[in-house]
């Protein structure tokens, strides 16, 4: 039997024994086999969510819905910055060029646009997406994409092209910022002010949906997911539209009238430290900030440091009154000139020896008499009072850039630099700092932090600002305040003081002149150019309100008094009368100023 | 030898004999076959069916309709939501303090120097009163840019020496202001 099975010599050179043939059989099927595994191991194992995903996106659409952009509000809710739903109109030149001629007149007839400037880009050789308007608004846009489609153009589509508008144009903007022209891949571009600092709070985030689509719409019984979008949020602000407005014109009137290159105008609620106005002057139009040069873009009243001055004597005179060592009716011998270990200190007006009290010293602005008065300084106590009155400090109200000023450190602080300090040179401050010194007068000698945001708000930096953070502190007695601004008052009063020009009729104001030397911008030393400012609140038994202005380089003969006083009066003014502040009636102050 | 369980069936008395006899099985006679009519209950099953499915398709069809009016809906509340945002836009560029002033001021209005109070509860008027005057506006509107220097130079000075030797030029520039002034003054009387 077994001999029988023997296969034939010949036929098993051919196949070879089966259990080889067996054996090779096996392997294939083994190694197609561990093929498949592989690939099975690949598809679940390795990236099965990839594999997934593409295979429920065949045939989904994706839209992103766009976060709209807070607005910036003023404090009663007047919108100072505000988003619209804006779109641009695309076109693809290898549709259009066959028309463009008429397509380029229709649509300069209906848009804001520009013939010959379009008319090439119809007809861009090679190109299938051309910009031909932007940020115009959608309605607009979508009605003139129809009317050319009636009219048998074709080529032409809209896309999401979000404006920003700022509907005072010039009011605040150097606060506010403004928004580059938005990248279609990156969205908004914000590059200044508010917009830059608060961008993560204004931006929001935007949502997407996804869903099936059959011949251009949505199919009802489909897959579909929506993440909404989450809206940017409003910041409102402490800035007085109306109010801020004003200031801007009062105050653009008076740099121009008086030849000045530059100013700036703060006004504060005295109680609480809210900024109602920061104006600075030259400003610009936000809606076209690429028509003014960079320098006019930015805050200066934060970001320039400069000498107050004069002003300055209102914090040394009020520390001085806060030690007890002298009170408002100290009689002084002033002399004509004053002669210190470096160099001899003398008065804005020639005068030989005079005897003033020291609200006199102050009423006439006399540096010399400053000087002698805060001789009675121990050491470092003036430094100490400045540096609580919020010198060379920033304010942190939240804009970008602002500078802290220069307080001399006490390794600086010699004598002769004490002496200057005391009338306000050789320090430099930013106009919000020294505003809110001069407003702790105002406010008792209690030092309120000035802020512009309302409630609170996380710039990009992380600092949170606004007015939930505010702190307070005493800088000085309440006797010493309430001294210092009935010798304050004296500086408004048309006989005893030198600025009558500051007087809002009615009321008792209190307030403080400042001529100061300036540091030219080429020689950083003196030029002979000065800083002219007033600093005052009013009314001056119940303040309510604290302005400041200041005007840099006037023409030589200008003053504080005379160019910065009638400024102040009517800021003041407009701000007690819009808000309703009657005059307390108390009979003003009568402190004598010589002897 | 007998089972218990014989034993036991022995013992129970036989019961109801007549019911247990009448309860055997017989054979029932075998009857015609009633069949029941088909196509009346496939005709039902397939009206069931014809309804069912064309229920189904209306009921897409109107989904489906649904949708179509869902989204021309939304478009239109997408374009009239940009057209009211266009509209608020406008208004507010009509509310910029700016323009109000400038109207204001075209239709002759001026801001008031002094305000005047009247308290209710006490009757009394404080503040200063005084007539708003004319003149005392602020310059509203663009400034003109300021023309560059390279274009308006400084005027270029030449001191002449004086023909008199007597009279210097400075003291000269003071008597002719001098007298501009006074000339300025008659006018003004």
């Amino acid at each position: 039997m077994s001999r029988d099975r023997q296969p034939a010599p010949g036929r098993g050179s051919l196949r070879g024994s089966p259990q080889v043939r067996l054996r090779i059989g096996f392997i294939l099927i083994a190694m197609v086999l561990s093929a498949f595994g592989a690939r099975l191991v690949q598809l679940q194992g390795l990236d099965p969510n990839g594999y997934a995903a593409m295979a429920a996106a065949e045939g989904l659409t994706e839209v992103v819905l766009p976060a709209e952009r807070g607005d910036i509000l003023d404090r009663n809710g007047e919108p100072l910055a505000d988003s619209v739903d804006g779109a641009m109109v695309v076109a693809d030149p290898s549709l259009t060029t066959e028309k463009a001629p008429a397509l380029a007149k229709f649509l300069a007839t209906r848009l804001d646009v520009d013939y010959f400037t379009i008319l090439p880009r119809l007809r861009e050789k090679g190109s299938r997406y051309e910009y031909i308007a932007r940020q115009i608004p959608a309605a607009q846009a979508t009605a003139v994409v129809e009317a050319a489609k009636e009219e048998d153009f074709d080529g032409l589509w809209t896309e999401r092209d979000p404006v920003r508008q700022y509907p005072a144009d010039d009011v605040a903007a150097n606060l506010i910022g403004f928004l580059g022209t938005p990248d279609p891949t990156k969205g908004e571009q914000p590059l200044a002010g508010m917009e830059l600092a608060f961008d993560k709070i204004l931006s929001g985030t935007d949502g997407e949906a996804t869903y099936q689509r059959g011949a251009g719409n949505k199919i009802p019984l489909g897959d579909n997911t929506t993440v909404p979008a989450v809206d940017g949020q409003d910041i409102t602000t402490t800035i007085d539209r109306d109010l801020q407005w004003y200031t801007q014109r009062v105050l653009r009137q008076t740099v121009e009238s008086a030849g000045g290159s530059s100013g700036y105008a703060i006004v504060m609620d005295s109680r609480t430290g809210e900024l109602l106005t920061v104006a600075d002057y030259p400003t610009f139009n936000a809606n076209k900030p690429a028509d003014s040069p960079r320098s006019n873009r930015i805050s200066r009243a934060l970001s320039d440091p400069y000498e107050p001055g004069s002003v300055g004597k209102v914090l040394s005179i009020g520390a001085l009154l806060d030690t007890g060592r002298v009170g408002p009716r100290l009689r002084m011998t002033v002399p004509g000139q004053l002669q210190r270990q470096d160099r001899p200190i003398g008065d804005w007006f020639d005068h030989g020896t005079i005897r003033l009290t020291l609200a006199g010293v102050l009423a006439k602005s006399s540096n010399i008499g400053t000087v002698l008065a805060t001789d009675q300084f121990e050491d470092g106590e003036l430094r100490s009072y400045l540096e609580r009155f919020g010198l060379g400090a920033k304010t942190g109200i939240g804009v970008l850039g602002e500078t802290g000023g220069i307080l001399p450190g006490p390794g600086a602080w010699t004598s002769q630099a004490e002496d200057r300090i005391s009338f306000g040179q050789s320090v430099s401050v930013n106009a919000v700092q020294m505003a809110a010194a001069v407003n702790t007068i105002a406010n008792g000698g209690v030092r309120v932090d000035p802020e512009m945001v309302k409630g609170s708000a996380t710039m990009a930096d992380g600092t949170v600002v606004g007015t939930d953070t505010t702190t307070k502190e005493r800088v000085i007695s309440e006797r010493a305040a309430d001294q210092m601004a009935r010798m304050m008052e004296r500086v408004i009063d048309p006989d005893a003081g030198v600025a009558p020009g500051a007087a809002v009729p009615g009321y008792r104001v209190a307030g403080k002149t400042g001529t100061a030397q300036r540091v030219g911008d080429e020689c950083a030393c003196y030029d002979g150019s000065t800083t002219v400012s007033f600093a005052g609140f009013a009314p001056a038994d119940d303040p309510q309100f604290t302005v400041y202005v200041v005007v840099q380089q006037p023409r030589k003969g200008s003053g504080g008094g005379s160019v910065a006083g009638p400024a102040f009066a009517k800021i003041m003014g407009y701000a007690l009368r819009q808000y309703g502040v009657a005059p307390t009636g108390a009979a003003p102050s009568t402190l004598p100023v010589e002897w | 030898m007998s089972s218990p369980a014989t034993q036991l069936r022995s013992r129970v008395p036989r019961i109801a004999g007549a019911a247990v006899e009448r309860a055997r099985l017989t054979v029932v006679p075998r009857t015609r076959a009633v069949r029941a009519a088909r196509v009346p209950f496939v005709l039902f099953v397939s009206l069931i069916l014809l309804l069912g499915v064309v229920g189904l398709l209306m009921f897409n069809t109107s989904m489906q309709q649904a949708s179509f009016t869902m989204g021309t809906y939304q478009e239109r509340a997408t374009s009239l939501a940009a057209r009211e945002e266009q509209l608020t836009a406008e208004l507010e560029d009509l509310r910029d303090p700016e323009k109000l002033g400038r109207k204001a001021q075209r239709e002759g209005m001026v801001l008031p120097t002094c305000t005047g109070y009247l308290h209710q509860d006490s009757g009394l008027v404080t503040g200063e009163l005084c007539a708003a005057e004319q003149g005392t506006n602020l310059r509203l509107g663009d400034r003109v840019p300021p023309v560059p220097k390279a274009v308006d130079p400084d005027p270029i000075v030449v001191r002449v020496p004086s023909t008199d030797p007597g009279v210097s030029s400075t003291a000269a520039d003071a008597a002719g202001d001098k007298q501009r002034e006074r000339t300025s003054g008659n006018r003004r009387h």
